[in-house]
């Protein structure tokens, strides 16, 4: 009885043991990720294969990219607020509205630009079969596909067959 | 001395009453509750032996050497394949929100979206 009752208990040690082992070294490079002062760019390095110089030349890229990024979102955020404001006033749409909407437009077309700008230098900087991938990547992820039109008019579209 | 057996044509009369005799027993209290005790205890002692089968098992089968390695690599295999498993999942998550944030940082529709 002890004897049997020693090989299951080593036999369940050694189960735990290798899925701990396993765990650990398998999740080592998420916990080296997250370790970086910017673990989203150390995620790009990893996820693109950048070597050094590509990495370091894309992170100045990314870092004068920073501030004119938050200075558009400051001005799309006072536009909204703005907008809001109006139509809790308004009972028609007024000149001032359209205006800002036109305004709006403008601001997300002029942002799209510049971050299609952006994604074209990145990828620019990697190797070409990288590249082609990151460009597709991000106008998958970001808002240039208009993922939410698209999916909205398909979902209708599939309501009404 | 006189013998102490009777006669088989003497019983008659015995006999007579005895099929006069009605016998009318009485339950003893909570009879039926003890009956339905009684099968549930019956009920139950199977499954109170899986264990002590399942034990004489283990004693049967694992001191054998080659049923021993076999028990600890099975073991130590489903740890590995779980262990991989489990930090494969991880790691996908982690990838998966590690590129959210860098699209977030990007683009400030998809930030004012995932801020609402």
């Amino acid at each position: 009885m002890k004897k049997s009752a020693i090989i299951l208990l080593l036999g369940l040690l050694a189960c735990t043991a290798a899925f701990a082992g396993f765990y650990y070294f398998g999740t080592a490079g998420c916990r080296g990720l997250m370790r970086e002062p910017q673990p989203e760019l150390a995620w790009l390095k990893k996820e693109f294969h950048l070597n050094d110089a590509e990495f370091a030349r894309i992170s100045q890229l990314h870092q004068a990219y920073l501030p004119q990024c938050r200075e558009r979102c400051r001005l799309i955020q006072r536009q909204d607020e703005k907008l809001h404001q109006l139509i809790a006033q308004a009972k028609t749409v007024t000149p001032e509205i359209q205006m800002l909407l036109a305004e709006r437009a403008k601001m997300r077309a002029d942002c799209e630009a510049e971050m299609l700008k952006h994604f074209l230098a990145v990828s620019r900087t990697m190797p070409p079969e990288e590249g082609r991938r990151y460009l597709d990547w991000v106008e998958n992820q970001t808002s240039l596909r208009g993922q939410a039109m698209e999916q909205r008019h398909r979902t209708a579209e599939e309501h009404h067959m | 001395m006189k013998p102490n057996k009777q006669e088989p044509e003497n019983d008659e009369p015995l006999r007579a009453l005895l099929r006069k005799w009605v016998v009318h027993p009485t339950l003893p209290p909570r009879f039926q509750e003890q009956v339905w005790q009684r099968i549930e205890r019956t009920n139950v002692r199977p499954k109170a032996a899986l264990w002590p089968a399942l034990a004489r098992l283990a004693d049967a089968l694992l001191p054998r050497p080659k049923l021993a390695v076999g028990y600890a690599t099975v073991l130590l295999a489903v740890g590995v394949a779980a262990g991989s498993w489990a930090a494969q999942i991880h790691s996908s998550r982690l990838d998966a929100a590690l590129g959210l944030r860098y699209v977030q940082s990007l683009d400030p529709y998809k930030a004012a979206v995932l801020n609402q």
